[in-house]
C-alpha cells in the first residue's frame, strides 16, 4: 500500500479520516493514484453498494465504476493532474444495481510533498430530493397544462368543441405528451361506452409529418389549444376515421370496465392476462400497452380517456397514467358542464319553439274571434236582407202570377230575378256565419266527407250518377269546425256539380298520408270530357262569376283558418283534380 | 178548407204568406209568437204549420215537440232562411223543410202536398 502522509502513521491517518467522516451524512472515499480504494466511510460504503468498509478496501473505483458510471474512470487521470470535478444529480446504479442520484464531487489528493497521491471524493445520496423534485416538475408541469386547457376550454361550449380540447391536452408535446388519446363517453341507456373523438397520428409516417409541422411552428400548448380546429387537421384520418362507430358493451369484462369500475387509471400490457373483449381492444388498437383512466364527476362515471405512445414505443409509466388521471378529472367537469350548457340550449330551443307555437295559437284565436264577430255580423246583415228580400220578390212573384202586372210584367220579372241572385249570394253568407257559431274540434274527415257527399246527392238531383266515393281505410282525424268544413264540402262538390257533362265522371276521395288529410275530386271519362272539366276549373278559378267567387272566398279563407291548402292538379290518369289538404291531427303543429 | 198556421215573426212575410195562400185557396193564420200559436192550435185545430226557425222571441226548433204533443197528426214545414238547420237533429221531426226564398212555389207545393189527403177527401164530399 502506497505512503500517503509520509509523516503520520497509517493508524494515525485511519483515526484522522474516522474522527472526520465516519458519520456524516456524505459518503468521503479517498484512493490512491491507482484507484484503490484506502478509505471510505460507512456512507460511502452503502452508496456504492458494499456490505462492510474492510471489503470495499479492497477494490479499485474502476472495479465498479461500469456499474456507477458517473465518469469516474474517464476524469481518474485529470484529477491526478490536479483538476477538481463535480456533477450534480447523476443518475445511475450501484454494484448491487440499486438506483440513485448523487452528487459528485472529485478532487486532487496531495501528500505530505505537495504531490497529487490519489484522489478524494464525496458522494452525497439525493435520490428522495430529487425524485421529489421530478414529482414537482411534473406536478407543475401538469397544473400549467391544465390551467391552459381550462383557458381554453372557457371559449368551448359545444361538447365536441370541449372533447378535443381535452385530447389536444393529452396529445400535445406541450401537454401530457401521449402518441394518441381515444375518448369515449358512456351511454347510460345503451349501458355502453362510444366512442367520441380520438386524436394522433395512425402510423410513423403520418407521425412525422404532423410533428414536423408542429415543430417547426414552435406554438406553445395555449395557442394549440385556442385553434383547437387545427388539432383535428393535426390528427391521422386513420386513427380518427370509425371511432364513432366504436361501441364497448358495459357488460362484458375488459380493462374499460375495470377502470371505470376502480375509479382510477390503470395501465394495460399485451402481456397481461387479458379477458377476450380485452385483447380485441387491443387488437383493435394495434398497440402493445396503453394507459386507461376514467372520466368521473361527483361519483357519476361519464367515460374514459385510453392514451398509448404506439409510434415512439414510450413506456407508460405510473407516474404518467397518475398525471392523466387528474387531467382527465378536471375534463370530467368540462365535459359536464358542456353537456348542461347544451341541454339549457336544447330546453332553449324548446322554449322557442313552445313560444311560437303560442304565438301561432294566439294569432289562430284572434283569428276565430274575428271570424266568429264577422260570422255574427254577416249573419245579423245577411238575415236582415233575406227576408226582405223574400217579401219584395214574393210578392212581385204574386203579382206576375195574379196576372194584374199588366204593362209592368217586365219590371217585375226583372226585380224577381235580381232578388234571386241576391237570394243566392246571401244563401252561402247565412248557412257560413251559421257554421261559424259551433265550437273546433277534433273530427273524423272521413266522416263529415261522407255526410257532405250524402247531403250533396240528396240535394243535387241531376248528374248525381256521375260520381262516386272512396274512403281512406286510414283514420283521418282533423281538428276544425265541423259545419264550416261541411260547408266548404258541399261548395266545392256543387262547383264540380256546375262543370259537369253526361260523359263525366268525378271520383271523390280521401287520404291521409304523413300530416296530411286530403280531400279530392278527381275527373274521369273520356279525354274530352277531362279536358270539358279543365276548363271549367280554369273558368271558375280564373274568372269566377259572383255566386262562384263567393263561395272561393269564403271556401279558401275557411280552409286557410284550419291550417291547410286548396287547388287543381292534374291526376295521373290525366283528369284535373281538386284538391283539398288539412292538417292531420296528431302531427301538425296543434 | 184547409187551415194554414204561419208562425213568422216578420209582419211582411206573414202578409205574403196570407195573401198567397189564401189566393190558393187556403185559410191562413199567422203569428209571430210561437206561445201564442199553441193557443191557436188548440181552437183552430190547423192542418198544417209552417214554423221560422229564427224567431225574434224564440227558436222555432223548440216548439217542434210541443206541437207534435198538442197535434201529431198536424204536419210542420220548418221555413228558415237558413239551410244548415237541416243538419240539426230537431229539424228531422218536422215533415219539411223549406229555405225561405222569394220563389214560393215550392212552399205552395208542399203545403199542397202535405195536405193532399184531406183535401180530396173534403172534395169527395163536395
Amino acid at each position: 500500500m502506497p505512503d500517503l502522509y509520509a509523516s503520520v502513521s497509517s493508524l494515525d491517518r485511519l483515526n484522522l479520516l474516522n474522527g472526520s467522516f465516519r458519520d456524516s451524512s456524505f459518503g468521503f472515499f479517498v484512493t490512491d493514484e491507482s484507484g484503490l480504494l484506502q478509505y471510505l466511510n460507512d456512507e460511502a460504503a452503502r452508496i456504492f453498494g458494499f456490505d462492510s468498509i474492510n471489503e470495499a478496501l479492497e477494490y479499485s473505483i474502476h472495479d465498479f465504476e461500469m456499474n456507477v458510471n458517473c465518469g469516474l474512470s474517464e476524469v481518474f487521470d485529470t484529477i491526478l493532474k490536479g483538476k477538481s470535478y463535480q456533477k450534480n444529480e447523476h443518475r445511475c446504479t450501484n454494484r448491487l444495481g440499486h438506483y440513485a442520484v448523487l452528487n459528485i464531487s472529485l478532487s486532487p489528493f496531495r501528500g505530505e510533498a505537495g504531490g497529487v497521491s490519489g484522489i478524494v471524493g464525496t458522494i452525497l445520496d439525493v435520490t428522495e430530493s430529487y425524485r421529489k423534485k421530478v414529482m414537482l416538475e411534473e406536478a407543475n408541469h401538469v397544473l400549467s397544462v391544465i390551467s391552459q386547457v381550462s383557458e381554453a376550454l372557457t371559449s368551448a361550449a359545444e361538447l365536441n368543441d370541449v372533447l378535443r380540447i381535452i385530447l389536444t391536452g393529452v396529445t400535445a408535446n406541450q401537454g401530457l405528451g401521449f402518441n394518441r388519446a381515444f375518448l369515449l363517453l358512456i351511454n347510460e341507456k345503451k349501458n355502453i361506452l362510444e366512442g367520441k373523438i380520438a386524436i394522433g397520428p395512425g402510423s410513423p409516417d403520418e407521425a412525422h409529418e404532423i410533428w414536423s409541422n408542429l415543430a417547426g411552428r414552435h406554438r406553445t400548448l395555449l395557442e394549440l389549444l385556442d385553434d383547437y380546429r387545427e388539432s383535428k387537421r393535426n390528427s391521422g384520418s386513420s386513427v380518427s376515421s370509425g371511432i364513432e362507430e366504436w361501441k364497448i358493451p358495459l357488460d362484458k369484462a375488459n380493462f374499460f370496465v375495470d377502470a371505470l369500475e376502480s375509479g382510477s387509471g390503470i395501465i394495460v400490457d399485451h402481456s397481461d392476462e387479458l379477458s377476450l373483449e380485452s385483447v380485441n381492444i387491443l387488437n383493435y388498437l394495434q398497440t402493445e400497452s396503453l394507459a386507461v383512466v376514467p372520466i368521473i364527476s361527483k361519483d357519476r362515471k361519464l367515460g374514459i380517456i385510453v392514451a398509448d405512445n404506439k409510434i415512439t414505443g414510450k413506456q407508460i409509466t405510473e407516474t404518467r397514467v397518475e398525471l392523466l388521471q387528474i387531467f382527465a378529472n378536471n375534463s370530467a367537469t368540462a365535459i359536464e358542464h358542456s353537456r348542461l350548457y347544451n341541454k339549457v340550449l336544447e330546453r332553449a330551443r324548446e322554449l322557442e319553439k313552445i313560444n311560437r307555437q303560442l304565438a301561432d295559437s294566439q294569432e289562430q284565436v284572434i283569428r276565430a274571434e274575428k271570424m266568429s264577430v264577422i260570422g255574427e255580423l254577416t249573419s245579423s246583415i245577411a238575415h236582415e236582407l233575406r227576408n226582405p228580400l223574400m217579401v219584395i220578390g214574393g210578392f212581385a212573384n204574386l203579382m206576375i202570377s195574379s196576372g194584374d202586372a199588366g204593362d209592368n210584367a217586365e219590371y217585375l220579372n226583372i226585380i224577381l230575378s235580381e232578388t234571386q241572385r241576391s237570394e243566392s249570394v246571401l244563401h252561402q253568407v247565412l248557412d257560413f256565419s251559421r257554421a261559424s257559431r259551433t265550437s273546433n274540434r277534433e273530427i273524423e274527415f272521413n266522416t263529415l266527407a261522407k255526410d257532405a257527399y250524402d247531403y250533396f246527392r240528396s240535394k243535387t238531383k241531376f248528374k248525381q250518377n256521375g260520381f262516386s266515393l272512396s274512403l281512406s281505410e286510414k283514420s283521418t282525424k282533423v281538428w276544425g269546425n265541423p259545419d264550416q268544413l261541411l260547408h266548404v264540402l258541399l261548395q266545392f262538390m256543387h262547383l264540380t256539380a256546375e262543370g259537369m257533362t253526361d260523359e263525366c265522371k268525378a271520383k271523390i276521395a280521401t287520404f291521409q298520408k304523413d300530416r296530411t288529410v286530403r280531400l279530392t275530386i278527381e275527373f274521369t271519362g273520356s279525354r274530352q270530357a277531362r279536358d270539358n272539366a279543365a276548363k271549367m276549373y280554369d273558368r271558375i278559378f280564373g274568372s269566377p262569376n259572383g255566386t262562384q267567387r263567393l263561395s272561393l272566398i269564403v271556401a279558401g279563407e275557411t280552409i286557410k283558418y284550419h291550417g291547410g291548402n286548396y287547388g287543381v292538379e292534374n291526376s295521373a290518369g290525366g283528369g284535373p283534380t281538386l284538391y283539398i289538404e288539412l292538417p292531420a291531427l296528431g302531427v301538425s303543429k296543434r | 178548407m184547409i187551415k194554414v198556421l204561419v208562425i213568422d215573426d216578420e209582419v211582411y212575410v206573414r202578409r205574403l204568406y196570407e195573401d198567397l195562400l189564401t189566393g190558393k185557396g187556403f185559410e191562413v193564420t199567422s203569428t209571430a209568437s210561437p206561445k201564442e200559436a199553441l193557443d191557436i192550435i188548440r181552437k183552430q185545430k190547423p192542418d198544417i204549420i209552417v214554423l221560422d226557425i229564427e224567431l225574434d222571441s224564440d227558436n222555432g226548433l223548440k216548439f217542434i215537440e210541443k206541437y207534435k204533443a198538442e197535434c201529431p197528426d198536424v204536419p210542420i214545414i220548418l221555413n228558415s232562411a237558413y239551410s244548415i238547420y237541416m243538419s240539426d237533429f230537431k229539424s228531422w221531426m218536422a215533415e219539411a223543410y223549406i229555405v225561405k226564398s222569394s220563389d214560393i212555389q215550392p212552399l205552395v207545393d208542399k203545403i199542397t202536398e202535405l195536405t193532399g189527403s184531406k183535401r180530396e177527401y173534403e172534395q169527395s164530399r163536395k
